[in-house]
């Protein structure tokens, strides 16, 4: 068991060094190769060739944090299914139920956010 | 260790075949009374505030009526695979935590009123709070109070920031969040060391895992400090009450009364139930621990209200110093302890609820006229309400004939009687500093000028004095604990005989 | 020493540093990338000790959901970025007490483990876990739906896009919170 697990993940590490190497090998040859010179221009922010105005952060708005956070509580309870469907045929129809109760309180709660108009997106 | 996976599974509630649902009947009300309302706010978008506010008393009544027929349970003492405990200790503090909220839902009412603060939001957060605090006095098992600690705190998180348009509230709000959220890693910390080393978070499962050890007790010793650590946060004690002034002054004034009564009872019988079970093992070790802890904040508690001048923060470091004097109950550790611990829990709830309650009639509309010199002459005023204040005050400091000195006697008995006669004295102390800042209220209400009428400084204070200005709900909020302070104080018999039998905390 | 232990000590390493430099930086944004690094670290060790369903939901919820709404609530907030914001001035103790808690978690650890033998990893797959959950620990299960729409309601509360009453009256901030006495030292 442990054998294939752990060369299973040896194959999947191997992949990520192999990613990050390529990159870091790909910067770091053009950061010995490539000549610098540093200009104050170079420094500011790209803005499609005009010049940049004004600071860099702009006025956030709430229904970006609302997506996320409503993102957090129901990524939770998705977390909470993968277990369930690889075990709800072994475990009868109480696993059903349990896990429709779970479903069932969220879905609520979905319905009075959606009520409560914070799911519009303007 | 991690081979354990396979044991756990294999728990009493497969052995018994059926799940018992009967032992959580009140918190499966509260959570559906708590959806029902919530759903009712949802779909009559017209402020329907007394429906709201009715349902919700009408869920904590089936509630604690449910919770009385579990008196007479005769089933397993833990229930759902040893999860939730059924006995009488439980049934006695959750009657205790719904009386508290009932009386919560009526100051609520009339302050979200006056404070014109109404949002649908309010009761449901109210009754997942409450549900929190009544399953962490019914849990047995370390990660359902984990669970039903973080539902009570998050319920409270968001009922101290409600005010959102006063940035106090938002900034208590803040403050409570943020250090609520580092002791919750501190308790789970707790809850993982305790795991490591007895392979349970069952607590009688890691008395049992505990009695039987000959090796190092280190993580154990570890894990109980931890979950003192968490408890310790969450009842106020020194040096973790940082919070407890601010969130206190921040909170609706509603919002306070509520939690600074319910908060201590459950996250204290919390405290009892693991420390008396899952480590009376060690009972030697954590004694000295918990004996510190009760004199600092006894101390500290006194010491530091005597400095402030908003009733609220005076009122929330006397809190404080009562967190301490309960902990002396829990330090002696003993039957006579954890009886006169729970009378304590009792009667303080009542007595600090009664307390903001007054505070909030007395402030008027939102939150003006808390600094102390708006009591000034408040006998003259509305002497009714001043007479409540003033039996409420005496019952805090611990003076005959009410129950709040009662339960201090009784503490302290437990305490000498177990030994630790030096912490009784350093309580005795610490009431009698304590007892200079509730006379000196009582006397700026009595035997002072009230504010001139028309004045500037009238209009600071918001009280109109006027007939009706309490509020028939406020009274009743603020008379109820009045009464029941007065009752267990001349006849503390009745507690003490229903005490005899829930005390019984060992499954 | 072991392939393993090789490996742990390597993700340790990269945790550590990573975690010491989001402590460290002096831009908000680079401390939650850094916070990334560290969180997936952790996820790495779980796959270590072969718990691979909760190596997975680590990266899915700690890395996937917490840091994104991180970054968002520095969006929000406007996080003041630039030199000397982030601090409270008190490294010298913070480092103190770090120490501190290093050695005393070391001791401990040494303590309770020091002379056991090495135990063969059983690994724990998600339908060993997921039988756990729905035999042994169904009650918590549900009051985590409970606690998780407690979350919910407090999405709500925090949006407040319907609110009437509110909208006469602007905020109040004149009034933080007014210390009940300029003595008190807390």
């Amino acid at each position: 068991m442990s054998e294939t697990y752990y060369q299973s993940y040896g194959i999947v590490v191997a992949l990520l060094i192999g990613g990050v190497g390529l990159v870091a090998v790909a910067f770091g040859a053009a950061r010995v190769v490539a000549p610098r010179r540093q200009l104050p221009e170079k420094l500011t922010t790209y803005e499609c060739g005009i010049d940049p105005v004004g600071e860099g952060w702009s006025q956030s708005q709430i229904r970006y944090y609302i997506y996320a956070f409503l993102f957090v509580i129901f990524d939770v309870e998705s977390v909470f299914l993968f277990p369930w469907a690889t075990t709800f045929e072994r475990l009868g129809m109480q696993a059903v139920v349990e896990m429709g109760i779970f479903v069932f309180i969220l879905a609520l709660g979905l319905l009075y956010a959606y009520r409560k108009k914070v799911l519009e997106w303007v | 260790m991690l081979s354990v996976l396979g044991q756990v599974s294999g728990g009493p509630a497969v052995a018994h075949g059926k799940l018992l649902f009967r032992p959580i009947g009140p918190e499966l009300i509260l959570v559906g009374v708590a959806l029902a309302v919530m759903l009712l706010d949802a779909g009559y978008p017209e402020r329907h505030h007394a429906t709201l506010a009715l349902l919700s008393l009408a869920g904590l009544a089936a509630a604690a009526a449910y919770s009385l027929s579990l008196w007479s349970w005769t089933g397993p003492t833990t229930v759902l695979g040893g999860m939730v405990a059924a006995d009488r200790f439980t049934v006695f503090f959750r009657l205790v935590i719904l009386g508290v909220a009932a009386l919560a839902v009526l100051l609520s009412y009339q302050y979200l009123e006056r404070a014109d603060e109404v949002r649908g939001e309010y009761y449901p957060l109210l009754l997942f709070a409450t549900a929190g605090m009544t399953l962490i006095t019914a849990a047995a098992d370390l990660i359902v109070v984990f669970l039903a600690l973080e539902v009570l705190s998050l319920s409270l998180y968001l009922l101290t920031g409600f005010s959102f348009r006063r940035l106090a509230s938002a900034e208590a709000s803040m403050k409570y969040f943020l250090l609520g959220a580092f002791s919750s890693a501190f308790f789970l910390y707790g809850i993982a060391l305790a795991y490591g080393a007895t392979g349970t978070t069952n607590l009688a499962g890691i008395a049992h895992g505990l009695t039987g050890q000959v090796g190092p007790l280190s993580l154990a010793l570890a894990a109980s400090g931890l979950l003192a650590v968490g408890f310790g946060f969450k009842v106020a004690a020194v040096p973790f009450h940082m919070w407890a002034p601010d969130a206190y002054q921040g909170a609706p004034t509603c919002v306070t009364a509520f939690m600074s009564a319910g908060t201590k009872v459950a996250a204290f019988a919390a405290f009892l139930r693991v420390f008396d079970v899952a480590f009376s093992p060690l009972i030697w070790d954590w004694k000295p621990f918990v004996w510190i802890l009760a004199a600092l904040t006894m101390v500290v508690g006194s010491v530091l209200a005597i400095a402030q001048s908003d009733v609220k923060r005076m009122l929330a470091y006397s809190s404080v110093a009562h967190a301490g004097f309960i902990l002396v109950g829990v330090t002696a550790a003993s039957h006579a302890g954890i009886q006169a611990a729970m009378f304590y829990l009792a009667v303080y709830p009542a007595m600090i609820l009664g307390a903001f309650g007054v505070v909030m009639v007395v402030s008027g509309r939102g939150e003006r006229g808390l600094t102390l010199s708006s009591y000034a002459g408040l006998a003259r005023r509305s002497p009714l309400v001043a007479a409540v204040l003033a039996l409420l005050l005496l019952s805090l400091a611990g003076i005959p004939p009410t129950a709040g000195f009662i339960a201090k006697v009784a503490v302290f008995t437990a305490a000498i009687q177990s030994g630790h006669w030096p912490l009784a004295l350093v309580g005795v102390l610490a009431s009698v500093v304590a007892a200079f800042f509730y006379l000196r209220v009582i006397v700026l209400m009595y035997m002072q000028e009230p504010v001139i009428a028309g004045g500037q400084r009238e209009a600071e204070t918001g009280f109109d004095a006027e007939p009706g200005a309490v509020g028939s709900l406020g009274f009743v909020a603020i008379a109820v604990p009045a009464l029941l302070t007065l009752i267990f104080g001349v006849f503390p018999g009745i507690l003490f005989g229903v005490l005899k039998s829930a005390s019984i905390i060992r499954f | 020493m072991s392939v393993q232990e090789i490996t742990f000590v390597i993700i340790a390493v990269i945790g550590g540093v990573s975690a010491v430099r989001m402590v460290t930086s002096r831009n908000v944004v680079h401390a939650a990338l850094y916070l990334v690094v560290t969180l997936a670290m952790v996820g790495a060790v779980y796959l270590v000790v072969a718990a691979e369903f909760l190596a997975w939901v680590q990266v899915l919820i700690y890395v996937g959901a917490i840091v994104v709404l991180l970054l968002f609530s520095l969006m929000l907030t406007k996080a003041p970025i630039g030199r000397d914001t982030l601090d409270n001035q008190q490294r010298g103790l913070a480092a103190l007490v770090g120490m501190g808690v290093l050695a005393g978690l070391a001791f401990l650890i040494q303590d309770s483990f020091g002379g056991s033998k090495p135990i063969t990893l059983h690994q724990a797959t998600t339908e060993q876990v997921g039988v756990t959950l729905f035999r042994g620990f169904v009650w918590p299960f549900e009051v985590v739906s409970v606690l998780l729409l407690a979350a919910l309601v407090g999405a709500v509360v925090i949006a407040r896009k319907d609110d009437p009453a509110g909208s006469r009256r602007g905020p109040d901030r004149r009034a933080p919170l007014r210390r009940g006495s300029e003595a008190t030292r807390r």
